[in-house]
């Protein structure tokens, strides 16, 4: 059984993160590679919770000489149109963007930045102080879950660009594959999404 | 009293199918009605999402779910609503059921399974009875669903080759992968009989079909060509094209209403807008599948069926049968073999089509003398790739990311060939599997859902641990890597029947001889429910085969 961690609770999940909104736009100006970010076009992505995703994304999924990164296969497009998409649970969408509240307060208590602002070790260590806690290891693992979605499902989805996921794994798709017109969202289920809320 | 259809049916699958087409093509008048979306070739694409990642032909649990109830650590049974676990037990809920989905392994029962009490004698804690009826009763219906379904395949003799009327399978076996040779020349060795997995795919067009086009992605998806022999594809297109089939989806039937006299007299749903509709027709039959068709009845009691329809001896729900067994694989690593094998196995698309019956009956004293066995099936690991890398996802608890979660996945992705088997052997019917209306949870329109006990009997696991022990042997002498093979007594939800055994007597059974149900004369159960044993092989073939074999008691009736 993991330890607890402060990080570990609703409600003050949910109020640092009101404060963490608030002052996100007095937030520094990005110092990512600038040419990368313009490969983003317009995801809107110099904005929380885009930026910090973004940056939880590379170092997850950092792009290499011989193979793809976050960005090359578009993961942040890709968890855009999912956390859009008519089936996503509202509970779910908000929990994605309430962590990059919990990660940035906690960057800050630790090194007194944002986690995008961070090198890779102090990224690497407060990613893994937040996954201790129970919330922190959902959260890192919804992420993961979309990343490799990202990478490995259809194009028509907005990641895994070309199918550069599928080429990097000498990956052989099935045929036909779907289009747009036939996500799986496009169905015909008789009733949208219901939730608990 | 004038009744708006002749034959009304409560789903689509394959225990409808057979049904619907027969009735129709018969000129008799059928609706059907079905929960899901009427979904066809042009819906179904190779998008591992729509399949298995986001469940787009399942209810949403929170909408739809059962509770299952597992054995606690205090002897006691501890329900889970499958909400909270997310283990899904739905199939496949749109027109044509879960054989959209299917592998499409057909093989028949044996005569022996017809007779397991007989030929075997009792097993302390187990149900096991005769059938009311014989493999020579089935059989002209097995032979039906090899041309109409469209079944390929080549007989290979082997010692437990079940008889047949006919010399061989109308349609020859699907191209097979290089694999299937190296699976071949291992099990020779051992002096086992391989032999050619039957598929319901057509391996050349039929019927206003095309045949199989290879492309590696079959089991869980929908096929796009109409290859597969599923209920839709195969069956109710005829209906329709018949003009006499009227298929209705978004229709989920929620109560059978039934008169002073016990017969079924409507069927009610609710429609695609939540509204209660209902039909009238003059025979009704009900092909839920297992668990669904049990609630169905336990949810439709009426003045002569005041515990629910046909349960007057409280024996709907029961002796509820899923497949015991279990799976393994082992990794066919391309650096340990010759350059030209290794290249030729990275290829996907042909089927590997091996199974091993040689073990079908076991007569070995570490199993006490001779007993039921079961099948083996040697196939390709699945192909979805997200799948494949949320396998790489976890590491000691711990989560994977970085480089090396990148170094696994080029690993796992390139490195080898996986080559897996199934064992398929006999779940025994047991008083700890059953359905049941669950006292507390409800479905989205008000109706309590099914309660599913899941209990095994150890037997099947004494035997599913030989036959996998057998298969490991095979894949070692193939020179496979990192062998690892599971059996365990939790059912594969996609694997179940029984429910409602047909007998003759009304005090152990649901169904008489012909699947009717029991004081409800112009009912009839066609899907997986009837079986009161399982056989040790899928249970699409043998289903197909009953279902057609009442159509033709109900033709004579309508």
């Amino acid at each position: 059984m993991r330890e607890s961690n402060p990080l570990d609770g609703p409600a003050m999940d949910r109020r640092t993160f009101l404060m963490l909104l608030a002052g996100a736009a007095a937030a520094r100006p990005l110092d990512l590679l600038a040419e990368r970010r313009a490969a983003l076009g317009d995801t809107g992505i110099e904005a929380d919770p885009w930026r910090t995703l973004d940056a939880v994304f590379e170092h997850m999924f950092p792009a290499e000489a011989d193979s793809p990164g976050s960005r090359d296969i578009r993961a942040i497009p890709y968890l855009q149109g999912m956390l859009a998409a008519p089936d996503m649970a509202p509970a779910d969408r908000a929990f994605v963007t309430d962590g990059v509240g919990w990660l940035n307060d906690l960057a800050r208590e630790r090194h007194g930045e944002d986690f995008p602002a961070l090198g890779a070790e102090a990224r690497e260590t407060i990613l893994r102080q937040v996954e201790r806690s129970r919330a922190g290891e959902r959260w890192l693992s919804m992420l993961l879950d979309h990343l490799i979605e990202a990478l490995l499902a259809d194009p028509v989805y907005g990641g895994n660009p070309g199918g550069i996921g599928w080429e990097w794994l000498a990956h052989q798709p099935g045929f036909p594959r779907p289009p747009a017109e036939k996500r799986y969202f496009e169905l015909g289920r008789p009733v949208a999404h219901r939730t608990r809320a | 009293m004038s009744t708006e259809f002749d034959v009304c049916v409560v789903g689509s699958g394959a225990g409808a199918g057979p049904v619907v087409r027969e009735l129709a093509r018969a000129g008799h008048s059928v609706v059907v009605l079905e929960k899901g979306p009427w979904l066809t070739e042009d819906d179904y694409y190779k998008d591992e999402l729509a399949c298995c990642r986001r469940a787009a032909y399942t209810p949403d649990l929170e909408d739809e779910q059962h509770v299952i109830e597992e054995r606690d650590r205090d002897g006691g049974w501890l329900g889970t609503p499958t909400s909270e676990s997310g283990w899904s037990f739905w199939n496949g809920n749109v027109v044509g059921g879960s054989s959209n989905f299917m592998s499409g392994f057909f093989y028949r029962l044996k005569p022996e399974d017809f007779r397991l009490r007989s030929a075997f004698g009792p097993i302390e804690g187990a149900n096991v009875v005769d059938w009311p009826i014989g493999y020579d009763d089935l059989e002209p219906f097995y032979t039906k669903v090899e041309s109409v379904v469209g079944v390929s395949g080549r007989v290979t003799p082997h010692p437990h080759q079940e008889p047949r009327s006919t010399e061989d399978f109308p349609f020859p076996p699907t191209r097979e992968h290089p694999v299937a040779g190296m699976v071949d020349a291992a099990c020779e060795d051992q002096g086992l009989h391989p032999l050619p997995t039957p598929r319901a795919i057509l391996s050349r067009p039929h019927d206003g079909r095309r045949g199989c086009e290879y492309s590696g992605y079959c089991g869980s998806y929908g096929c796009a060509t109409g290859a597969k022999g599923g209920a839709r594809a195969a069956l109710l297109n005829h209906a329709v094209a018949s003009g006499n089939c009227t298929i209705r989806p978004h229709a989920k039937v929620h109560r059978l209403v039934s008169d002073a006299r016990g017969r079924v007299v409507a069927a009610e749903y609710f429609d695609a807008e939540g509204k209660n509709r209902s039909v009238t027709a003059r025979v009704f039959v009900v092909a839920c599948q297992a668990i669904e068709t049990s609630r169905l009845l336990l949810a439709s009691p009426g003045p002569r069926h005041p515990e629910g329809l046909g349960n007057n001896h409280g024996q709907v729900g029961r002796n509820l049968l899923f497949s015991a067994g279990g799976s393994g694989t082992g990794d066919l690593v391309f650096d340990r073999l010759d350059p030209d094998l290794a290249e030729s196995l990275r290829q996907r698309g042909p089927f590997v089509n091996r199974g091993l019956q040689d073990w079908y009956f076991i007569d070995d004293p570490a199993l006490g003398g001779r007993v039921k066995g079961g099948t083996i099936d040697f196939l390709l690991s699945h192909p979805n790739p997200i799948a494949r890398a949320m396998g790489e996802k976890w590491e000691d608890g711990w989560l994977v990311w970085g480089k090396s979660l990148k170094q696994r996945l080029k690993s796992v992705f390139t490195d080898a060939q996986y080559l897996r088997f199934e064992v398929f052997n006999d779940w025994l019917p047991n008083d700890d599997c059953f359905v049941s209306l669950d006292r507390d949870v409800k479905d989205r329109w008000g109706s309590p859902v099914a309660n599913v006990r899941i209990g095994h009997h150890d037997h099947d696991l004494r035997v599913g641990r030989f036959l996998a022990e057998r298969a490991a042997g095979v894949l070692e002498a193939m020179g496979a890597a990192n062998i690892r093979y599971g059996v365990s007594g939790a059912p594969p939800s996609n694997l179940v029947a029984g429910g409602c055994r047909f007998g003759t007597d009304p005090k152990g059974a649901v169904l008489d001889p012909d699947c009717r149900v029991f004081d409800a004369p112009n009912c009839f159960v066609t899907d997986g429910s009837f079986m009161p044993t399982g056989g040790s092989v899928p249970y699409t073939w043998t289903i197909y085969a009953n279902a057609f074999r009442v159509a033709e008691v109900i033709k004579r009736e309508v």
